[in-house]
């Protein structure tokens, strides 16, 4: 008896070395069409760990990144090289070869800052052939351990394994800063005649046009957020389980603020720590989670999959809160 | 990829998805030799989907003459270019009725252009930047001259232009849906129509990339694309004037010229526009080479050099400008039918009438007869009833002068 369930545990071990084998040989090669396959590496996190430093702060008045900068001075930085997204179709990205990351926390709020240059400042994407510089900071949802023996992509996560993104938008700060919080078609075109307002009995003549405008605004009738204005923030709350899955969440609650200058942008990124979301990722003090990024240049046509991509995921830690 | 059949090209193709076809197609005939450009159809479309703000660039539907108008700018000129391999020809001894009725194309599809060249997305594109976009007809009336001793008679011009009348052909091998990273873009299989689900769309342009024809637009207002929706509420019947019939959308129901013939593509012989694209091939693809299988078809020109012609249409066009030039008695019945009606004809039937004319055209003999055309619904009901000759109406001497 004992013999044979031996003999059973053998067979089973060659039987699922045999599984490992092909489902690394199945990963080298194409998983899906138009989609690579990824290496072992990649499902290796980075050594350097990113210590989310514990700072006592008095929240400002005014979220922006002067404000919150000196909180960062004495937060560790992470280094995180960048390289072109060459495995699901369309591939793209390659001009912004790294960023620097830091954070920290107050025991209630947890936020990111990330640099990088950027020659260009793209901050519109109303002209067809304008597009955003963003950033996006990916975490795997729920407690997980990612070791090379427990595969969990590092783009944009799996089936079954999903991650919450955080996606900071140029465009989405300008729009804030307008009236309705929508910068609208004449800020790129402020000559372009149209029905709506250049008329100076528009609001009498052309009533029904203008209370039109939510009906037959395709995007806002369906409630993509990516339309809608007055969305009082600058960073898009998202979940994805892989490749083409990026779906907006019900429940909003990151926020961001950035800054500009020299070829180079500021951007921190914050959310409370802990949110009663079941799809977001909840930070505890003391606790570890892992972080991974991406950066679009919208001045190289970077959207969706055409990005600056880290091929790992990161560790993070977090400190303790100083009383606990 | 995977490999489907395109008929239009008589030979597979590679595409993202596998072959799915709908259980009937949303297709229409246009026959250009009658086009004046009104645009009334442009402005049916207009004032009905794309009146709205941040729309102001936007044509579904619009008529540009070729050879050097179009909108946007040189979109097809471009499109070609991309696709050009310098052997983009046609092998057109052998064909079959159905797989490959026009012959084989042996160049490069959209797809097969971006599969060769590893530019690792679906298809290959271009995105018109927004000065291109700024009028639904670019060069309108704008002629071409060819030395006269290369045309130096009818039925050719030496000098040339004519109109093309474009909406979303909702393919059958869509470029915007291939490209689609999020697959925000599907076609319908109950009728063939492709839609982009505006909550799914996230403004990357992939679509109007690399849809070869341009159809799909980007709205600053929204920041996410659209395009035509073939007026599918009326496509459904549920605009009341047809008492639940599917109805032809705005733009066809619109047309003055009476050049447009809107229904289904599907396996009845008997259906007008089944039998004008696959039986008779009057009406032949627009740009079938890109791969994507349109669905509007064009009864082409017959004044504008063939050689034009045969790029733009395929190796069909010299048959099909016979076959329109003396037509036959089913040909001339089934025309009659464009724009008689705007519910949508499932099925004609053609009663015998006498003859009432003869003449020779280029050396064939015409013979027509004024034959009855009766058109069905989908409920097989008589919608509509027409004869080949207008019925002449003579006024009485006394009202001679009275209006």
């Amino acid at each position: 008896m004992i013999k044979g369930f031996s003999l059973f545990k053998l067979c089973g071990v060659t039987l699922l070395g045999s599984v490992f084998l092909s489902m690394a040989l199945f990963a080298a090669e194409e998983t899906a069409p138009g989609v690579k396959g990824m290496s072992e590496e990649e499902f290796t996190p980075t050594k350097e760990v990113l210590t989310v430093k514990y700072v006592q702060m008095d929240k400002p008045y005014h979220m922006d990144v002067e404000s919150l900068k000196g909180a960062f001075k004495d937060a560790g930085a992470v280094k995180v090289t960048l390289q072109k997204q060459d495995k699901a179709f369309p591939n793209g990205g390659g001009s912004v070869s790294g960023a620097e990351v830091k954070a920290i926390h107050d025991g209630l709020t947890v936020y990111f800052q990330i640099t990088w240059n950027d020659p260009t400042k793209n901050a519109r994407a109303i002209a067809v052939q304008e597009f955003r510089d963003a950033v996006a900071l990916m975490f795997p949802l729920g407690s997980v351990e990612i070791t090379p023996a427990e595969h969990f992509s590092p783009r944009m996560g799996d089936r079954e394994k999903p991650v919450n993104l955080w996606h900071w938008k140029a465009d989405w700060e300008a729009d804030l800063l307008v009236k309705g919080e929508l910068e609208d078609v004449e800020a790129q075109y402020p000559n372009m005649h149209d029905d709506f307002n250049l008329n100076p009995y528009s609001a009498y003549y052309h009533r029904e046009l203008i209370t039109s405008v939510e009906v037959l605004s395709g995007g806002r009738a369906a409630n993509n957020l990516l339309s809608q204005p007055g969305r009082g923030r600058t960073v898009e709350d998202l979940n994805a389980e892989g490749f083409g899955t990026l779906t907006t969440q019900e429940h909003q609650d990151v926020n961001g603020c950035s800054h500009y200058e020299e070829g180079a942008w500021t951007v921190i990124i914050y959310r409370s720590l802990i949110t009663d979301d079941p799809h977001d990722v909840q930070f505890v003090p003391g606790g570890n989670s892992y972080f991974n990024m991406a950066v679009w240049n919208g001045g190289e046509q970077d959207r969706n999959g055409q990005k600056n991509i880290s091929s790992q995921w990161h560790p993070i830690t977090l400190e303790r809160v100083a009383w606990q | 990829m995977t490999l489907v059949h395109n008929w239009h090209l008589g030979r597979r193709m590679e595409y993202p998805y596998f072959e799915s076809r709908p259980k009937r197609q949303f297709a229409a005939v246009f026959n250009i030799n009658r086009c004046i450009a009104c645009q009334t159809c442009t402005m049916a479309c207009k004032s009905a989907w794309t009146y709205n703000k941040g729309q102001e660039h936007m044509w579904w539907n619009n008529v540009e003459t070729k050879p050097y108008g179009g909108y946007p700018q040189s979109w097809d000129v471009k499109t070609l270019k991309l696709i050009d391999n310098g052997e983009n020809t046609w092998y057109t001894d052998e064909k079959d009725e159905k797989l490959s009725p026009y012959g084989v194309y042996e160049g490069d599809t959209i797809f097969e252009a971006a599969a060769k060249k590893n530019l690792n997305q679906w298809a290959v594109g271009y995105i018109p930047e927004d000065k291109e976009w700024r009028s639904p007809n670019f060069g309108e009336d704008v002629a071409k001259s060819n030395k006269p001793d290369e045309h130096s008679s009818l039925p050719e011009h030496s000098r040339w232009f004519f109109y093309i009348q474009r909406l979303c052909n909702h393919c059958t091998y869509p470029g915007c849906l291939a490209a689609c990273p999020r697959k925000a873009i599907y076609k319908r299989k109950e009728d063939g129509i492709v839609l982009i689900d505006q909550k799914r769309c996230r403004g990357y342009r992939k679509c109007v990339e690399q849809c070869p024809y341009k159809k799909p637009m980007f709205r600053g207002l929204t920041r996410v694309s659209e395009k035509c929706i073939a007026c599918y509420p009326r496509i459904e019947g549920r605009d009341p004037i047809t008492k639940g019939r599917p109805m032809e959308t705005r733009c066809m129901a619109a047309c003055v010229g009476q050049i447009r013939l809107q229904g289904f593509l599907d396996d009845n012989p008997k259906n007008p526009v089944t039998w004008l694209i696959k039986h008779d091939k009057l009406a032949l693809p627009l740009y079938p080479q890109f791969g994507t299988e349109p669905n509007i078809y064009y009864i082409p020109p017959r004044w504008a050099p063939r050689s034009y012609l045969r790029q733009m249409f395929g190796p069909g066009v010299d048959e099909a400008i016979d076959k329109f030039m003396v037509p036959s008695r089913e040909r001339l019945a089934v025309m009659s039918l464009f724009r008689m009606t705007q519910s949508i004809i499932f099925e004609y039937k053609i009663e015998e009438g006498p003859k009432v004319f003869e003449t020779m055209i280029h050396g064939k003999k015409f013979e027509m007869y004024n034959d009855t055309v009766i058109g069905y619904g989908e409920d097989g009901q008589e919608i509509v009833r027409t004869t080949i000759e207008e019925p002449v109406h003579i006024r009485d001497p006394k009202h001679y002068n009275s209006i």
